[in-house]
């Protein structure tokens, strides 16, 4: 299960150098009108995808940088997300 | 295993078009809750659907680790009926479980450790569960392998001992539920996939699985780490769950050297002897949710750093097989079951993480009360979904935990 992810800066890294930052869940919500139902859902809840998801990672062991990716979770593979075959 | 051979449990059934429950996911906490829907409430006609095979997910994949020292006064009561249910499920199921309460010694490696152990401890006292508080010396008497010296990474400042913990053959519960759930007539259909959950103004008709249609008031989906997905996806509703893969691994077969399961949370390490003298161990989980079940020499390098450093007298020994398994994790280390809500007639039995298998027992007695009756018992109220937003979270840990490379 060699993972490996491609750093912005970096690029192609050992995936144990990062840490992962969760799925990606779009915007954080206005703070009005904020329920604690939609915080709790932006906060806590998973689409558990089995199959491509789009992620937040933090180059940890590295330069540093924030950014997200689009990963296998059921090969657990970098793969090419939508943007790249547009 | 499936080709012309019976299985255990007696003759395979047609899958019928209705039932009075479904059941998700043939693994303990599916078959436990099949056999005390059958036995104590007369629901005899459920059927139970298995991807797989039973007990191929984390049934069979675990490091059979049973325990009632968590951490938490909702948590606890229930693991210790767990507990408590092993000697009387071996009686009733008439199949040997091989329960060897050997005892637990959980290694402390600070002092702020041992006062967290005191906390832990005061718990379980005050719930009748057994559990004490050693000093570095009384746990080299008690395990004379250990490394008490102050020259390792993290040197041990004493353990918290549960003695009523232990082992449990983990496929003969297996096969022990699923001969006594079928016997008092629940269905067994492995190789049978849920591919719809089908709902009708805010209540469940029926599922459909890649063997027909089945038409029912009542479905538990209770498929260890596929079941957040499964929801997600068949219902539309998200869970606070993140599925890690965890490992395992055995040595080779030594002389009896260990007589307690030894756990560390600073080494992320835990071991026991099995009856059959290997050294079963595991660790933490691998740092990004995947459904992927692949080990990795990182983990096994882990496993040998810890190892030889706590219990020096395995340094070069082999480890012989290794595999994994996966674990849905919540944020506060607690299940969620519930039911109910937001569609009648749905339960849901998940988020066990890395700690379903000492829970099956009295989760599926409990469970069962639930679907047959439609009220949630007490002990099962607090896991509740709505915990999450309404900032309840249990709080298993001492700190909130986000499941990544730290962890």
């Amino acid at each position: 299960m060699s993972l490996t992810l491609t750093c912005p800066i970096c690029g192609k890294r050992n995936g144990y150098e990062f840490r992962y930052g969760g799925e990606d869940k779009g915007p954080r919500p206005e703070e009005e009108g904020l329920t604690p139902r939609s915080w709790c859902d932006y906060v806590h809840m998973n689409k558990c995808v089995a199959g491509v998801q789009k992620e937040w990672w933090f180059h940890r062991d590295g330069c540093g940088s924030w950014f997200t990716t689009y990963r296998n979770t059921v090969t657990n593979l970098e793969v090419e997300g939508p943007e790249a075959k547009e | 295993m499936f080709g012309k051979y019976k299985p255990l449990w007696g003759e395979k059934t047609r899958l019928k078009s209705s039932y009075d429950a479904v059941i998700i996911g043939g693994g303990l906490h599916g078959l436990a809750t099949a056999y005390f829907l059958a036995k104590e409430h007369g629901m005899k006609n459920v059927a139970i659907i298995e991807k797989n095979f039973i007990g191929f997910g984390g049934a069979g994949r675990n490091t059979a680790i049973v325990r009632a020292n968590q951490r938490t006064q909702i948590n606890v009561p229930l693991y210790k009926e767990a507990l408590d249910l092993w000697p009387v499920l071996t009686k009733d199921l008439d199949f040997n479980l091989m329960f060897n309460n050997c005892g637990n010694l959980n290694l402390m490696h600070s002092e702020a450790a041992m006062n967290a152990a005191r906390m832990n401890i005061a718990t379980a006292q005050f719930h009748g569960v057994e559990s004490h508080l050693l000093d570095a010396k009384q746990v080299k008497e008690m395990v004379p392998a250990l490394n008490i010296s102050p020259d390792i990474t993290y040197p041990i400042h004493g353990a918290m001992y549960h003695p009523p913990g232990g082992i449990v053959r983990h496929d003969a519960v297996v096969w022990g539920l699923a001969k006594g759930a079928v016997k008092l007539g629940a269905e067994i259909h492995q190789q049978t996939e849920a591919t719809a959950i089908h709902t009708e103004n805010g209540k469940i008709t029926g599922v459909e699985t890649s063997r027909g249609k089945i038409h029912t008031p009542r479905v538990l989906v209770s498929a260890g780490g596929y079941s957040a997905g499964i929801i997600s996806q068949m219902l539309g509703v998200k869970l606070p769950i993140s599925v890690l893969t965890i490992q395992a691994m055995v040595t080779q077969p030594l002389k009896p050297i260990l007589n307690h399961v030894v756990s560390s949370g600073a080494y992320h390490c835990y071991a026991n002897q099995t009856l059959k003298g290997e050294i079963a161990t595991g660790a933490h989980m691998d740092p990004w949710p995947n459904y992927t079940t692949l080990t990795t020499a990182y983990y096994i390098k882990h496993q040998a750093q810890a190892l030889s450093e706590f219990l020096p007298c395995l340094r070069g020994i082999k480890f012989m097989r290794h595999w994994g398994g996966l674990a849905d994790m919540t944020p506060d280390m607690a299940p969620i079951m519930d039911g109910n809500d937001p569609i009648d007639g749905f339960y849901m039995n998940c988020g066990w993480g890395y700690f379903g298998f000492k829970s099956c027992s009295s989760t599926g007695k409990y469970l069962a009360e639930y679907m047959a009756t439609g009220s949630c018992p007490d002990i099962l109220k607090p896991f509740n979904l709505r915990r999450y937003e309404r900032h309840e979270l249990m709080g298993e840990t001492a700190a909130l935990v986000n499941y990544s490379p730290d962890n």
